[in-house]
């Protein structure tokens, strides 16, 4: 059942966040207020309520409901941009109960526009869109390369991280951090940390098994 | 560095802190049962335009100390420096529309705006006549071709001071969104600080976000323990005082003959000792440059935690906003005159 394996792989994203909340909030502490790692967590803990809300809906539906209760539920800069990457991916799935190698493109493609539109970044800017970004250029890649769907996804996921690690050298654009221009050098931004860790995450659920 | 705080767990900090206000200051505000705002309890009012702020706790007495006569109407409460949700300020333009619409007041954080942005649309979607207007007075933040980019700090509070009388006078929304813009175009604040805050994140207290050198201070700082933008060794009070005024003067520009009101702001360690001393040579320096001051606060109006240090804010008055911005007031933790 779809909604079953959604809220397994949403608890197991509460379980990794909660396990990095020290790391993330450190993250945040040296170019903003030392939140964001809390901020985070509770934002997935909180949707995990929502448990209900998800019985019977498709992978489009489940995400944009996701993403609601991210976007409008949880606050601080976290929720907006977080639910708006749900929300835009839950809507280039709709009626899917299991995906394709396009399908995971076309969501991630989706989750890039939203948070660009909603945070009104770029790339190399230093946000999570550094880490979504290099992710969906990696599957639109896979695919002109006919790559299989797990060899794919595998690919993403460390592209995802590669584009983590670079947010390191860059100077913030966006946010609160952008106030500290040249500090926020030497510094991974929180944001993509932990988008790395939800998409980590994902990947890793839906590949168990294969 | 570890600061030490009179709390219980960090992760009820607010919660708490809601419950204990709320109950000292019950005969005029109320929570929403299902939303952390809260909401002045004559409100929503017959034929007033509501008020609409909020922002992240850790800034008492903003934002919820002002809720009240001739003041706001609804404050959707935050994470401690972090932007209330969507969802709360939906609840709080709900709370205080009468009809006559809304006007929401923020400060430029991107945290705030997406959140009310997504507030204000998911309001409008019901019908409700809503309003925003952020605030950018901080000069320190950014050049003034970037206004836009500049943060909201203790100007705000001038803002609502004027807005609350206005709608209380029974104004349009367009009118009071105009007070509300005046406000701001004609605002401008710098601060200074010497020692940080810390997030309550562990038992006891919390780690600061920055830490200065033992005889360091740090212009043009912010609000949320973000650092600012020049360090430097400590100077005098009345240097400082020439450090920071001098880019507000320049900024708007305020000139010779202007008429001003001035809110001497602490930042939440700072004396009321100390800020006489800034005031004093604050007012040599505008009197020096022919300008006289209508109204002056002086004390903690926009707080961040313990964080050592002030900012100075002139706005430059017209006889409608001198008028506004003296008319009686009275919230909990703001009373004028």
């Amino acid at each position: 059942m779809v909604s079953s394996k959604i809220v397994s792989i949403l608890q197991e994203i509460v379980k990794v966040l909660e396990g990095k909340q020290e790391e993330l909030n450190r993250l945040d502490a040296n170019i903003g207020d030392g939140d964001h790692g809390r901020t985070v967590a509770g934002a997935f803990k909180n949707v995990l309520k929502q448990e209900k809300e998800l019985e019977g809906k498709d992978i489009g539906e489940a995400l944009q409901i996701i993403g609601r209760t991210l976007a409008f539920s949880t606050g601080a800069a976290t929720g907006p941009l977080y639910g708006s990457a749900f929300i835009e991916a839950g809507k280039k799935l709709k009626g899917k109960e299991k995906l394709s190698l396009e399908d995971w493109k076309e969501a991630l493609s989706g989750a890039v526009e939203g948070v660009k539109r909603r945070g009104k970044a770029e790339v190399g800017d230093k946000t999570m869109l550094d880490t979504l970004y290099p992710m969906a250029k990696s599957l639109e890649d896979s695919i002109e390369k006919g790559e299989s769907l797990k060899e794919a996804l595998l690919k993403a996921k460390d592209a995802a991280k590669r584009g983590m690690e670079s947010t390191k050298e860059l100077v913030s654009k966006r946010g609160r951090s952008s106030r500290l221009g040249e500090r926020t050098k030497g510094h991974i931004d929180p944001g993509a940390a932990s988008s790395y860790y939800v998409i980590e995450t994902i990947i890793k659920s839906c590949l168990k098994g294969e | 560095m570890f600061l030490k705080k009179f709390i219980n767990k960090p992760e009820n900090v607010v919660d708490e802190m809601v419950e204990g206000f709320l109950a000292a200051h019950s005969d005029v505000v109320r929570k929403l049962e299902t939303s952390r705002v809260l909401v002045r309890k004559e409100a929503p009012i017959e034929g007033k335009v509501g008020l609409v702020t909020g922002g992240g706790s850790g800034h008492k007495p903003a934002f919820i100390g002002y809720i009240g006569e001739n003041l706001l109407d609804a404050v959707a409460v935050g994470d401690i420096f972090a932007s209330p949700s969507a969802k709360q300020i939906y609840d709080a333009i709900k709370a205080c529309d009468s009809g006559k619409g809304v006007l929401c007041v923020l400060g430029n954080y991107s945290g705030d705006v997406m959140n009310f942005d997504m507030a204000v649309e998911m309001a409008r979607d019901e019908g409700i006549k809503v309003e925003q207007v952020i605030i950018n007075d901080d000069v320190g933040s950014a050049p003034k071709e970037k206004k836009e980019n500049r943060r909201g700090v203790a100007g705000e509070v001038v803002v609502w001071k004027a807005i609350g009388a206005k709608a209380a006078k029974g104004a349009s929304l367009e009118e009071v969104k105009e007070i509300a813009e005046r406000v701001n175009n004609n605002t401008r604040s710098m601060g200074v600080a010497h020692s940080p805050c810390a997030v309550p994140s562990k038992m006891y207290g919390g780690e600061p976000t920055f830490t200065l050198g033992e005889m360091e201070m740090e212009i043009g700082v912010g609000h949320h323990g973000e650092p600012g933008v020049k360090r430097m060794q400590m100077k005098t009070a009345d240097e400082i005082t020439e450090m920071l005024t001098e880019p507000v003067l320049k900024d708007l520009p305020f000139e010779k003959g202007d008429r001003v009101s001035v809110l001497i702001n602490g930042l939440g360690s700072t004396s009321l000792l100390e800020m006489y001393i800034i005031y004093r040579k604050l007012t040599q320096i505008l009197e020096d440059k022919g300008i006289s001051i209508a109204i002056s606060w002086i004390g903690e109006f926009f707080t961040s935690l313990e964080m050592g240090g002030f900012s100075i804010t002139l706005t430059r008055l017209d006889d409608e906003l001198e008028e506004l911005l003296k008319m009686p007031a009275r919230a909990p933790l703001f009373r004028y005159p």
